[in-house]
C-alpha cells in the first residue's frame, strides 16, 4: 500500500454522456448568440460603421462562437466521475484542477435534477450533499437513466452505511 | 434526577418576577422619551408644572405598556418537560408550539443581564445543535435562577455531584488583561465611541454645540498641527485601550472553563453572566488563533471547532466558538491539547496506525512531538524551520512549537513573493499613469504614497504567511496552520473529516504544489492545507483518513 510517494491522483473512470457536448454547446449558443447578435446590431445601427470597430465586433463574435463550440469539448474531456462502494470521486477544471472525494458514510442527500433544455437531450445531473458547508459534489450531464440508477445505488449504499453523517 | 421536580408537573409558567425586570428595563425607554419631550416642550415655553405633568404621564404610559405586554406574554407562554421532550407554547398574537426531543438537546446556555441578576432571573436557551438557520433554539425567557440551573442539569442528564475532581480547565487570571489592548479596538474604539456620542448628542438637539466644538477642534489642529495631531492620537489610543480593557473585563470576568462528563462548560461575564455548555461529541477539533498584535505580545486564544455552533447573538461581544480570552501562548497550547485530547467517542480501530517511517504514532497528544512528524521525505524540514521560534523554550517544552509542524516547500514562499510583487507592480503602474495624467504638480508625487509602502508591507505579508504555513498528522488530529495577519493553527479530528477537495491551479501545478482541503461538518466547513508539496499533501490526506483517498492515488514505484 505504501509503495513510494504519491505522484498524483488518477483520473476517475467515467465521463459524462457524449450527448453532454451537444447540450453544453446548445446552452452556450443560447447564452452567447444573443450577446454576439446584440453587438453586431449595435455596430450596424448605432455607429457610422468604421472599419476598425467592425474588425473588433467580428473578432468578438468569432470569440463567442468559438467559446460556445470549444469550451464544451474541453469540459467533456476534463470532467470525470467515479462511484465506488466506499466513495464518490470527481474531477473537474481545466486551468485549476479540482478533485473531490466524499465517503459514503458522510453522504446526507442524493438529488437528481433535469433542466428544460437538458431534458431535450435526455440528460440529468446528480448532486451529492454532505454535512460540510464546503459544498455539494455535482456529477453533471449523465444519461437520465444512468443518473436515476446512480442515485438509487448511492441512496442504497448510504443507507447501508451506519453513522449520522457528520 | 429520579426525584426530578420538573417531570409530572404538567405545564409550567415562566418566572413572574420578569414583570419587575421589564419595568426596570423600560426605564431606559422612559429616559429617552422624557429627554425628547423636555427638549420639545421647553422650546415651546411651557410652564414647568405642565412639563413635569406631561413627562410623568408619558413615563407611566411607557412603563405600563411594557408591563402589559409582558403580562400578556407571560400569560400566554407555557412550557413543560416530559420524559421524552421539552415543549414550549408561546405567542401573544401568533401561537406557536415548539417541541424538542430530549435526546436531541446539545446545548443549554444560560444568560443573565445585570437587571435580571438583581431579580434572580436567567434566560435559558436550549439548542439542538443543528446546522439550521434562526429559530432552532428554544428560549425560556426568563426562569428563576434556581429553576434554570436544575433544568440545565436535567436536560443534560447530569448528576448533582461535581464532574471530576480535577478542578476547572482554566480560570481567569487578571494578569491576562494585559492582552486586552492588543486588538484593533485600541485603535478604532475611541473613534467608535466618538461616533456614538456624536449621534446621541445630535438626537438630543445639541447639534449646534457639537458642530461648534468640532469647528473649534479643527481650528486648533490647523493652527498647531505639531502639538495637536500627536495629542489626538495619544488620546485616541488611551480611550481605545481603556475601552478594550473594560470590554475584556465585562466579557471575561469570572471566566471559568470546566469539563463535566461528556461536555465542556464555560462561565463568563462580569455584569451579564453567561454559561455555555457544549457537548464534547459535537467537538471536531480546536483552533488556536493568533492575530498579529496578540501574536507580537505573546498571546493566543483557543476556539472550538464544533458542529451546529450558531453565530453569536447581536449583542454578544464574543463569537460563540471562543473558549478562552486572550491568554499566554504556552497556556493556550496546553489548554488546546487538554480540550482536544479526551476520547469523545471510543477509539475506532483506524486510529492507532503505524506510520510509514516505522515508528508508532505519537502517544495521546494530538500535537505530534517535534521530529516524529516528517512523513514522506521530510527533505525541507531542517532547512526552513524558523530558528527563533524553535528556540523558544515554552514552545519546544510542550512539543507544540513551530518546529512541530512540517513547513511547506520554498515554492510556496516564491508564489507569495511573486504575488506581492505583481500587486505592487500593478499599483505602481496605476500610480505612474495617474501621475502622468494628473494636472497638479503636488499630486504627482502624492500618488506614489500608495505603492511605496505597499512594497515592504507586501513582502512582509508574503514571507510571514509562507513562514506560518505548516501541517502535521497526529494520532487523532490533522494539524494545519496558515495566515499572516491572523495566524490560525487548527487541529481537526481525523474522524471529523467528511471528504477531501484537492485543488491545483495552473501555477501551483508548475511549482509542484497543491491545496488539500478537508471538509467537515463543523466550524467553517472546510480546513485547508495550503500550498503543500504535491506528494506530501496527498500522503497527508491519504493517511489522515485511511482508505478514503488511497484507491485513487497513483504511487511512484520505489
Amino acid at each position: 500500500m505504501n509503495a513510494g510517494t504519491p505522484a498524483g491522483l488518477r483520473p476517475p473512470r467515467n465521463q459524462a454522456d457524449p450527448r453532454a457536448v451537444a447540450w453544453w454547446t446548445a446552452q452556450g449558443l443560447i447564452l452567447l448568440v444573443p450577446v454576439a447578435a446584440g453587438a453586431v446590431a449595435a455596430y450596424w445601427i448605432l455607429t457610422s460603421r468604421p472599419v476598425w470597430l467592425g474588425a473588433c465586433v467580428a473578432l468578438f463574435t468569432a470569440g463567442c462562437v468559438a467559446l460556445a463550440v470549444l469550451a464544451p469539448r474541453a469540459t467533456y474531456r476534463v470532467e470525470r466521475w467515479e462511484v465506488t462502494d466506499q466513495a464518490v470521486y470527481t474531477r473537474k477544471g481545466w486551468l485549476t484542477h479540482t478533485w473531490r472525494v466524499a465517503p459514503m458514510s458522510r453522504i446526507q442527500r442524493v438529488d437528481t435534477a433535469r433542466g428544460p433544455v437538458q431534458r431535450l437531450f435526455g440528460l440529468a445531473d446528480v448532486t451529492v450533499t454532505t454535512a460540510s458547508s464546503a459544498g455539494a459534489i455535482k456529477i453533471e450531464a449523465l444519461d437520465h437513466e444512468v443518473a436515476a440508477e446512480l442515485a438509487e445505488r448511492l441512496t442504497a449504499l448510504t443507507q447501508a452505511t451506519p453513522g449520522d453523517a457528520t | 434526577m429520579n426525584d426530578d421536580p420538573f417531570l409530572e408537573e404538567g405545564w409550567r409558567r415562566l418566572a413572574g418576577r420578569s414583570l419587575l425586570a421589564s419595568a426596570v428595563k423600560s426605564l431606559a425607554i422612559v429616559a429617552g422619551v422624557v429627554a425628547g419631550l423636555l427638549r420639545f416642550l421647553t422650546s415651546r415655553d411651557w410652564p414647568i408644572g405642565g412639563i413635569a405633568a406631561v413627562c410623568a404621564a408619558a413615563a407611566t404610559l411607557v412603563v405600563s405598556a411594557v408591563v402589559a405586554y409582558d403580562v400578556a406574554r407571560l400569560r400566554t407562554t407555557r412550557w413543560r418537560l416530559t420524559r421524552e421532550r421539552l415543549e414550549l407554547r408561546s405567542g401573544v398574537t401568533l401561537r406557536r408550539h415548539r417541541s424538542i426531543p430530549l435526546d436531541r438537546v446539545r446545548s443549554v446556555n444560560l444568560r443573565a443581564d445585570p437587571v435580571a441578576r438583581v431579580f434572580g432571573l436567567t434566560v435559558v436557551k436550549v439548542g439542538t445543535g443543528e446546522h439550521a438557520a434562526e429559530g432552532t433554539e428554544l428560549v425560556l425567557d426568563p426562569l428563576t435562577r434556581h429553576e434554570a440551573e436544575s433544568l440545565r442539569r436535567t436536560l443534560l442528564r447530569q448528576d448533582e455531584r461535581p464532574a471530576s475532581g480535577e478542578g476547572p480547565l482554566a480560570e481567569l487570571r487578571w494578569s491576562w488583561i494585559r492582552y486586552a489592548p492588543l486588538s484593533l479596538w485600541s485603535f478604532t474604539g475611541a473613534a467608535l465611541v466618538l461616533g456614538v456620542l456624536y449621534k446621541a448628542l445630535n438626537s438630543f438637539g445639541a447639534k449646534r454645540l457639537v458642530t461648534e466644538a468640532a469647528d473649534g477642534l479643527w481650528d486648533w489642529v490647523t493652527a498647531r498641527p505639531l502639538v495637536a495631531v500627536p495629542l489626538i492620537l495619544a488620546v485616541n489610543l488611551a480611550v481605545g485601550v481603556l475601552g478594550a480593557v473594560l470590554l475584556f473585563a465585562e466579557s471575561w470576568g469570572r471566566y471559568r472553563l470546566e469539563r463535566e462528563p461528556g461536555r465542556l462548560r464555560l462561565h463568563r461575564g462580569l455584569l451579564t453572566t453567561r454559561s455555555l455548555t457544549l457537548e464534547e461529541r459535537r467537538l471536531r477539533g480546536v483552533e488556536i488563533s493568533e492575530p498579529l498584535l496578540l501574536r507580537l505580545g505573546g498571546g493566543a486564544r483557543v476556539k472550538t471547532i464544533a458542529t451546529g455552533l450558531g453565530k453569536a447573538d447581536e449583542h454578544e461581544t464574543e463569537d460563540a466558538a471562543a473558549l478562552t480570552p486572550p491568554l499566554p501562548r504556552a497556556l493556550a497550547w496546553s489548554l488546546a491539547t487538554k480540550i482536544a485530547n479526551i476520547p469523545a467517542t471510543p477509539p475506532t480501530p483506524i486510529a492507532p496506525r503505524t506510520d510509514a517511517l516505522g515508528h508508532a504514532a505519537p502517544m495521546d497528544s494530538p500535537w505530534p512531538p517535534a521530529g516524529v512528524t516528517g512523513h514522506g521525505t521530510g527533505r525541507h524540514r531542517a532547512t526552513e524551520r524558523d530558528a527563533g521560534e524553535a528556540a523558544e523554550p515554552e514552545a519546544s517544552a510542550g512539543a507544540l512549537g513551530m518546529g512541530a509542524l512540517v513547513p511547506h516547500p520554498a515554492a510556496a514562499r516564491r508564489r507569495r513573493i511573486v504575488r506581492a510583487l505583481v500587486t505592487v507592480a500593478v499599483l505602481a503602474l496605476a500610480a505612474g499613469l495617474a501621475s502622468w495624467l494628473l494636472p497638479w504638480q503636488w499630486s504627482r508625487a502624492a500618488v506614489w504614497a500608495i505603492p511605496a509602502p505597499a512594497l515592504p508591507f507586501g513582502m512582509w505579508l508574503a514571507v510571514e504567511s509562507a513562514r506560518s504555513l505548516g501541517h502535521a498528522l497526529g494520532r487523532r488530529h490533522l494539524v494545519t496552520r496558515q495566515g499572516a495577519v491572523v495566524r490560525r493553527t487548527i487541529a481537526l479530528d481525523r474522524r471529523g473529516v467528511s471528504g477531501w477537495t484537492i485543488t491545483e491551479s495552473y501555477f501551483q501545478r508548475r511549482s509542484g504544489l497543491l491545496t488539500v482541503s478537508a471538509a467537515t461538518a463543523a466550524g467553517k466547513g472546510h480546513y485547508d492545507v495550503v500550498d503543500v508539496d504535491r506528494g506530501d499533501g496527498l500522503e497527508l490526506a491519504a493517511r489522515a483518513v485511511p482508505g478514503l483517498l488511497e484507491p485513487f492515488l497513483v504511487r511512484e514505484k520505489k
